[in-house]
């Protein structure tokens, strides 16, 4: 269970985040949405103990973030936007030492469940190679075994799909779904609102830093009137497109050609 | 603070660097024994070298060692040597902690494992520690093993354990001590984005003058004064004071190795500075992780600003000389290449100044021979300025060529004309040879009022030096430069030099400038003092001339390299 407390975040005079309260139950997808720069990232990097929160707290399946971030952080697991890993490293390597750090007894119960992992992602065949020669799907999903590997209660996933392939977006759906349906707690944010639509269970929209709304896909258009895809109501939310200038740019580009 | 984890962290560090096992995955990374075993096999050659040298001619050498360690203040010289050494690890790593905490989002993946940021910083700090250590126990280790053999007294060979555990307390003290200043530093410039590139800019240079001004002092030091002024000056700020780290090692080493008596407290010193030295480390990890925190690390580009910055111009017209007009895309290579440069003042100086450390080689003979070789002077600082040209087009349009790294991509999808980006890069050097030959022109106009005559021809064909030599370089970066290289060193360990160019490609950015200024430069001036002064500004046109033409064939073979450059080189 994932629960935030009024988390505020000031860098100087800015606020990127202010007064976030919303709660992930166990069994749950939690889609957080917002525009680049509303605050999503921050969010997740206070969960995780990146950063430290100016105001408020979180509770991780019960453990404060600001009083016992260890023990938060052993029963979460987490793929960033864009993974970060050793590159000297092959990826059989570093999902084993990931496994030792969250003390994942060492055995062949252990080799098989990575085995699995790595040929459910398509993985197996480059799980020698060095992982600075990694595509960044393939990173990705070098940083999704790792993170599923020691089986967090809570998985905080940021922009998971991006960038990888149809066949891969496909396994990690149904990973999520299962694990979903085992009971695990999962905050993720996506800029693919179909994604978001077919995934979370509930949605929590934020823009600036604070939530501007919340719920379930019936919540949210009830809330919403005469607007009936996610797309809409984000864009009704937080703003559209500005059409003027859109058609001014489309003018000056069909001129020039 | 976690100790199972810390070790993990150490073994998974270490793994990374001292790869035992090879990679079983593509052949490419691949790496065969020897190549993988290379450090270790160096650092044993090294060390039996010493080893068996000491064993042959040490027995010559050990009653005149025996009789100064044992003379009254003789493990005071020791103990400048070790307090030397904790201050080199100490200068040595001021900013390592501060860069490290700096670039905490490259270890992100560590970040967010179940560990304190306290036990990944002092993780961190232990690597530096261990990294700073080596080269002193390599060649340290050997030589206490060769003296602990030729000595005759009975626990010598404790010397060898002995230097080993206290070397490390030395390089934690100066580590850790080195790290917390670069916090501290660090703190006060958080923000001050101007303040700290003066202080890069000041530091540099003072780096770059007292390591000139060193080398000459050696150089010109034939008596021995130099070293006996450094003992006196060590001894003088406490270097050799019986209350320093480095006497409590010398008493444990060097006094064990020559048999002096030791006293209850001389054992106890050095458990004090142990534990003084876990202390600091630890206090390092602390500081690092309030750091990380804060956020006063962040780069400049991550922090917000204090003030709200107003965007004063918005119309994009790149003219970085003014009344000079090039063409759009040397205009705006010139542009780039001097703003990205003098946007990193550390960068920038070393540029500006990193030529003095070759040109002082040169004028070295007229600073030792002074007065009676003031005739020739001039011609000798006229040979000083030729590094200058070059080495601003080696630096300018050679290192930087290699530094554009991935921008090279968006050079190439847009089809930029690369010639004429090679061409901007080697002008963008003019600016600043030309000062730097005014300047020497200036001072040959006081020292040799004769060759007054010459200046206007030699400040012009300084100029033309620049243009080919930079163009030549960029041509060697384009055959032989890692394009993966960074400008700004932020790595944690090992040399803070990454050659942009490399192997024979370096040599040839140099050497075929050099030859050509001085060849041309001097041919240029001599045939107008040997000859007629006329002579000189008809000749010089000609190497203008030459200069020229190198420069536009230089830039087009390079352009044709850079435009055909593979993505894999550089992404």
């Amino acid at each position: 269970m994932i629960e935030t407390l009024g988390l505020v975040k000031q860098f100087n005079d800015f606020v990127a985040v202010n007064n976030l309260s919303f709660t992930v139950s166990p069994g749950e997808i939690y889609g957080l949405l917002g525009p680049n720069g509303s605050g999503k990232s921050t969010t997740m990097r206070m969960l995780l103990g990146l950063l430290r929160p100016t105001e408020g707290t979180a509770r991780i399946m019960g453990h404060d973030i600001r009083t016992n971030i260890v023990a938060a952080k052993r029963v979460m697991g987490y793929v960033p936007e864009e993974p970060v890993l050793p590159e000297r490293l092959t990826a059989w390597e570093y999902i084993n030492y990931v496994a030792d750090i969250w003390r994942v007894p060492r055995g062949s119960e252990r080799e098989q469940e990575i085995e699995e992992l790595l040929v459910l992602l398509d993985l197996r065949d480059a799980s020698d190679d060095l992982i600075e020669t990694y595509s960044k799907g393939m990173s990705r999903k070098t940083s999704l075994v790792a993170a599923l590997i020691h089986k967090p209660r809570v998985l905080i996933l940021d922009e998971v799909q991006a960038g990888i392939d149809p066949r891969g977006a496909a396994t990690i759906k149904e990973i999520l779904n299962g694990l979903r349906s085992r009971g695990a707690t999962i905050l993720m944010s996506t800029h693919v609102l179909e994604i978001a639509e077919q995934m979370c269970d509930r949605i929590g929209i934020i823009n600036k830093g604070e939530m501007i709304a919340e719920g379930t896909m019936e919540e949210l258009r009830v809330k919403a009137v005469g607007q009936s895809s996610l797309e809409e109501i984000f864009l009704g939310l937080t703003g559209g497109p500005d059409m003027q200038l859109i058609a001014k740019f489309l003018e000056d580009a069909g001129a020039s050609t | 603070m976690s100790f199972p984890d810390l070790l993990i962290l150490l073994k998974q560090d270490l793994l990374q660097t001292f790869r035992v096992r090879r990679v079983k995955g593509k052949r490419t990374e691949q790496k065969s024994a020897l190549r993988r075993f290379l450090g270790p096999i160096v650092a044993v050659t090294i060390g039996v070298v010493i080893i068996w040298a000491l064993v042959m001619f040490g027995p010559f050498l050990w009653p005149f060692i025996e009789d100064v360690l044992r003379s009254e203040g003789g493990l005071g010289i020791g103990a400048t040597l070790f307090n030397a050494l904790m201050l080199f690890a100490l200068l040595g790593s001021i900013m390592i902690s501060a860069t490290t905490v700096g670039n905490s989002e490259r270890m992100e993946y560590l970040m967010t494992m179940p560990i304190s940021l306290r036990t990944l910083f002092l993780e961190k700090t232990i690597i530096i520690i261990f990294y700073n250590s080596m080269i002193w126990l390599v060649i340290g280790t050997p030589l206490f093993i060769g003296f602990s053999i030729l000595s005759p007294y009975p626990y010598a060979f404790l010397s060898v354990p002995a230097f080993l555990v206290l070397m490390l307390v030395l390089v934690s003290i100066g580590v850790a001590i080195g790290g917390l200043l670069g916090l501290i530093f660090s703190r006060i410039l958080a923000g001050r984005r101007a303040l700290k590139q003066v202080g890069y800019a000041l530091m540099s240079a003072i780096g770059i003058l007292t390591g000139t001004f060193w080398y000459v002092s050696i150089y010109t030091d034939q008596s021995g004064e130099m070293f006996r002024f450094i003992f006196e000056l060590a001894d003088m700020v406490g270097l050799s004071s019986n209350l320093t780290p480095g006497y409590a090692v010398s008493v444990l080493t060097l006094g064990i190795l020559v048999g002096v008596p030791l006293t209850l407290p001389e054992l106890l010193v050095p458990v004090v500075y142990a534990v003084i030295a876990f202390g600091l480390v630890y206090a390092t990890a602390i500081v690092s992780e309030e750091a990380h925190y804060s956020g006063w690390l962040a780069s400049g580009s991550k922090r917000s600003s204090k003030v709200k910055v107003e965007i004063g111009e918005r119309t994009w017209d790149p003219q970085p000389f003014r009344r000079l007009k090039f063409n759009n895309t040397i205009s705006v290579s010139i542009w780039y290449n001097i703003t990205s440069i003098r946007r990193e003042a550390r960068v920038f100086t070393q540029y500006l100044l990193g030529p003095i450390r070759l040109v002082i080689w040169m004028i070295l003979p007229a600073i030792i021979a002074g007065e009676s070789a003031l005739d020739i002077t001039g011609y000798f600082i006229i040979g000083a300025v030729i590094p200058f040209a070059t080495l601003y087009g080696v630096y300018f349009a050679g290192y930087e060529t290699v530094y554009e790294g991935k921008n090279l991509m968006n050079l190439q999808l847009a089809a930029t004309n690369m010639q004429d980006y090679v061409k901007g890069k080697a002008l963008s050097a003019v600016p600043f040879s030309l000062a730097a030959s005014i300047i020497v022109s200036v001072i040959i106009a006081f020292i040799s009022p004769s060759l007054i005559l010459y200046l206007p021809v030699l400040v012009g064909s300084i100029t033309f030096l620049t243009l080919a030599s930079g163009s030549i370089a960029a041509n060697a970066a384009a055959m032989g430069g890692d394009f993966k290289a960074e400008r700004m060193i932020t790595r944690q360990r090992g040399s803070a030099v990454q050659m942009p160019i490399t192997g024979w490609s370096m040599i040839r950015a140099q050497l075929l400038p050099l030859v050509l200024g001085f060849l041309g430069i001097y041919g240029v001036v001599l045939v107008g003092v040997f000859i007629h002064p006329l002579l000189s500004y008809i000749a010089a046109p000609g190497f203008m001339a030459l200069c020229y033409r190198l420069y536009g064939s230089y830039s087009h073979s390079a352009g044709v390299k850079l435009a055909q450059i593979e993505a894999t080189k550089y992404l």
